[in-house]
């Protein structure tokens, strides 16, 4: 898989607007055939770096190369092999969302007539009806449907399942694991966790216009910390001079810390002659990840509360 | 546990507004989202009537220079344009003013009116916001209210610019100014009370603006033909709320109870509109809206099958509603040559006889049709704007289709519906003009007339394109060509200008047919330079980032 050119290639990518720096420096790789989670809170600049992967907009700076091609001057012929689902779709008030898709789908050039069906099926779709009666949802199914149908190596997709409901939520998860296994490649934006966690393959995490991580899920997971509830036979004291044990509580019999990933097994090792009569491990969630990345955030506005219940 | 006692008897007191709660703070909601808007359109209003108080003088300062311009505003094609044209026998500075360009004044209240009240209601429920506002403690009535409020507030303080400029700057009469001002207010509210009514037929924005908009110019077309038959207007005058506010004659019989009329239809519009507004869902209209196709036709896959299926309906109301009111403006022309009869044979001969008077009348509309498709082609690169800047031009974009493909599709629509919009425009003034007259070739001779006005409008269309490509928030500084044009073109020969002043609008260009022959030098020109402008912006467009 490393052999082959990346689908996208971004390095070091720039795009301010105005006194506003949407892009500071940013770097991704998507391999192809994966399924790239890219997650970041609003205004972290994921629209912005699809923007310009579309050749929507112009980077200041930096590298950017997309199926082999450059987006802003090749933009015409890369968009002949992707497909793109914004985070907010608009339709024209007075056509209907089946003449939606099928102009997406011709525009794109090869579609599928049988697999469009098909998905206005399995996504509940009624493509008799206009644009401007559609609810968000329903339109971004519209989107969703004509990117599914049309026959392209990569899915660009920028919070693709905002307005969709939890039933169509898990339509949505089978057919990106079907248009992973019919080998295209996806850059899926998001910021539902659940929904990368099920379906990506790596991850990267954007903060304020730059990466602050990336890697398959478990590697993140080994970077950062475990979480540890016991209970033990001795007083677990000791345990918080150990290296790698952070923010030790001790209430009742139980005691509750977080373990470093790679000092976890020391840490185990002197846990296990405490005299362990339960124990409970889990590895952080991408949420805690995330946290990671944008608690210093949350902690200036949370820091007055969180002091008093230490 | 206090803030409870404390808001009690707020509540209460909200409650007791019932529908109409909450209209007092969404009003000053709506001034402050209008905190721009109302001083420009009242600083529009006071510039226009202060550049009329300073340059008519110096126009035609003495006594007989007005009295021969007064005469040809009193004659049947002078009033088509102006109104009924009291006080021009014995004209004075202020009646000229009143009484001459007073019509303008009214439709320009009319269109401000119509756009206020379509913005605050319809264009609120369209994007969702007026659930928001309306999820709170706010009545039924209370947004048409408070609307209906800023338009009166709107149109009082255009009437009071324009009062204040005619008493202090230009020294005018106190009792005409206050009427012809009051005329002013009271049309622009007769306008938001047609809005008041349009906004609750149909779910669409742009729909409710046009259907207000197509009363408002069949208003001008009743009264044209009205005022064109009678000195001081005919019964047909009285059927359009445009000539109202002209009846008052200001500066002449400064009479007060024609206001009555644009009241009363101001009143009924807002007693229909909320009587309307009980009928119906919140954002929805009450024409239902039809299931259409849930496959594309085959025309559809292209950025031109696009354009052409965006623009088509508009194109087809258009050319509808300017085919209606050119076969009304052609079939003026036995009005015109009955006028004529009654006119002093001098006056008549001054014209170039009878027949003359015909042509020029004729090559006139030509060119007043030229200003009307020009503001459909600035209005067409707007709705082009607004497709990018409400995300519907990313998702195209984001195919394989250029952006020259996509901008050169939309423009090639928008050129090929001016030279059908003119078409039909010339082709409806002639058979107007053939059905009264019994003489057939007008058809085909303003057919001609009007194509050969084409190339001045694809000027502004190209104008339009190097905005959107280069400066896409300046789109809105086309509309100062086409309104020079306008000006330039109706009053410019009255106003004695030098000929660079002419010169420099696009639609003094082209040959005056039928009076002059076909002449292709600016006709050539005009389609060159408007090829240029159109190129430039391309080449914009190409560079530009999208919806930034």
């Amino acid at each position: 898989m490393t052999e082959q050119a990346p689908a996208i290639d971004i390095r070091g990518l720039r795009k301010s607007f105005g006194a506003v720096t949407a892009l500071d420096g940013l770097d991704l790789s998507v391999a192809e055939g994966e399924v790239h989670g890219f997650l970041g809170p609003n205004g972290a600049g994921k629209t912005t770096t699809l923007r310009v992967l579309l050749g929507l907009l112009r980077a200041d700076s930096g590298h950017a190369a997309m199926l082999g091609g450059d987006p802003w001057k090749d933009a015409v012929d890369l968009h002949r092999r992707l497909a793109f689902v914004p985070g907010d779709v608009e339709l024209w008030p007075n056509l209907t969302g089946g003449e939606a898709i099928d102009l997406f789908a011709r525009l794109r050039g090869s579609f599928d007539r049988g697999r469009r069906d098909e998905l206005c099926r399995r996504f509940d779709l009624d493509p008799a009806k206009k644009g401007r009666t559609y609810s968000k949802g329903n339109r971004q199914k519209v989107a969703l449907i004509s990117a599914l149908a049309s026959d392209v190596e990569l899915l660009l997709l920028d919070e693709p399942t905002a307005g969709l409901d939890p039933l169509m939520e898990a339509v949505f998860q089978e057919c990106i694991r079907e248009a992973k296994a019919a080998g295209r490649t996806v850059l899926l934006s998001s910021h539902i966790l659940g929904q990368v966690e099920a379906l990506a393959d790596r991850i990267s995490i954007i903060r304020q216009g730059s990466i602050v991580e990336t890697g398959t899920l478990s590697e993140l997971r080994h970077l950062t910390r475990t979480t540890v509830v016991a209970e033990t036979a001795q007083p677990p004291d000791s345990l918080a001079a150990l290296p790698g044990v952070h923010g030790l509580e001790h209430t009742g019999g139980q005691v509750r810390f977080e373990a470093d990933g790679d000092r976890l097994d020391r840490i185990v090792a002197a846990l296990g002659a405490l005299g362990v009569r339960s124990l409970v491990a889990h590895p952080p969630t991408l949420e805690q990840l995330l946290l990671r990345h944008y608690g210093d955030a949350l902690h200036d506005g949370a820091a007055s509360s969180a002091g008093v219940a230490k | 546990m206090t803030a409870t006692a404390a808001e009690r008897p707020h509540t209460a007191h909200t409650a007791r507004g019932g529908g109409f709660a909450g209209t007092w703070t969404l009003t000053r909601f709506l001034l402050r989202r209008d905190r721009v808007r109302l001083p420009a359109w009242t600083a529009g209003f006071a510039l226009f009537m202060g550049y009329l108080t300073a340059a008519l003088p110096v126009a035609y300062g003495d006594d007989k220079q007005l009295r021969a311009i007064g005469q040809m505003f009193r004659d049947p094609v002078g009033r088509l344009m102006i109104g009924p044209g009291y006080g021009f026998e014995d004209p004075t500075l202020e009646r000229f003013v009143a009484n001459g360009y007073g019509l303008y004044f009214l439709v320009l209240a009319a269109l401000m009116s119509i756009l206020l009240v379509s913005r605050h209601t319809r264009v609120e429920e369209q994007n969702g916001r007026a659930e928001l506002v309306r999820a709170n403690v706010v009545g039924r009535y209370a947004a048409l209210t408070a609307t209906l409020v800023v338009a009166a507030v709107t149109n009082a303080a255009a009437g009071a610019a324009v009062f204040a400029m005619m008493a202090a700057v230009g020294g005018y009469g106190a009792g005409g100014s206050l009427v012809f001002a009051a005329g002013i207010a009271a049309t622009g509210l007769a306008f938001a009370g047609v809005a008041a009514v349009t906004v609750q037929v149909t779910e669409y924005s742009r729909a409710a603006s046009g259907m207000a908009g197509a009363v408002l110019g069949a208003a001008f077309v009743v009264r044209s033909g009205g005022d064109m038959a009678e000195q001081g207007g005919s019964p047909l005058s009285w059927f359009s709320p445009l000539a109202w506010g002209q009846q008052t004659a200001p500066f002449v019989l400064d009479r007060w109870w024609p206001l009555l009329l644009p009241l009363a239809v101001a009143a009924g519009g807002f007693a229909a509109g909320y009587a309307l507004l009980t009928r119906r869902d919140l954002g929805s209209g009450l024409l239902a809206v039809r299931a259409g196709r849930s496959r594309a036709a085959a025309s559809l896959g292209t950025p031109l099958g696009l354009a052409l299926r965006l623009e088509r309906a508009g194109i087809i109301g258009w050319a509808a509603a300017l085919a209606i009111g050119s076969l009304a403006f052609g079939a003026y022309a036995q009005t015109l040559l009955d006028a004529a009869e009654d006119m002093p044979a001098a006056f008549v001969r001054l014209f170039g006889g009878a027949d003359g008077m015909l042509a020029g009348y004729l090559a006139y509309m030509a060119g007043f049709m030229s200003y009307i498709v020009g503001a459909y082609a600035i209005l067409a690169v707007q709705g082009l704007r607004t497709e990018e800047t409400g995300g519907r031009g990313e998702p195209v974009l984001a195919t394989p289709v250029g952006r020259w493909a996509w901008l050169g599709s939309n423009l090639a629509v928008t050129a090929a519906a001016v030279v059908v919009l003119m078409a039909a425009a010339g082709a409806a003034i002639g058979a107007g003009a053939a059905l009264v007259t019994g003489d057939t070739r007008h058809i085909g001779d303003l057919t001609l007339a009007h194509l050969n006005h084409v190339p001045a409008v694809l000027v502004v269309l190209g104008l339009a394109a190097l905005l959107f490509g280069a400066a896409p928030r300046a789109i809105p500084a086309a509309w100062a060509v086409v309104g020079y044009g306008a000006v330039i073109g109706t009053f410019g020969p009255l106003m004695d200008l030098p000929d660079a002043a002419l010169d420099a609008s696009p639609f003094h260009h082209p040959a005056r047919m039928p009076v002059e022959s076909f002449d292709p030098g600016p006709f050539a020109a005009l389609l060159a330079l408007a090829a240029v402008l159109a190129a430039l912006g391309f080449a914009a467009f190409r560079r530009r980032g999208i919806n930034v």
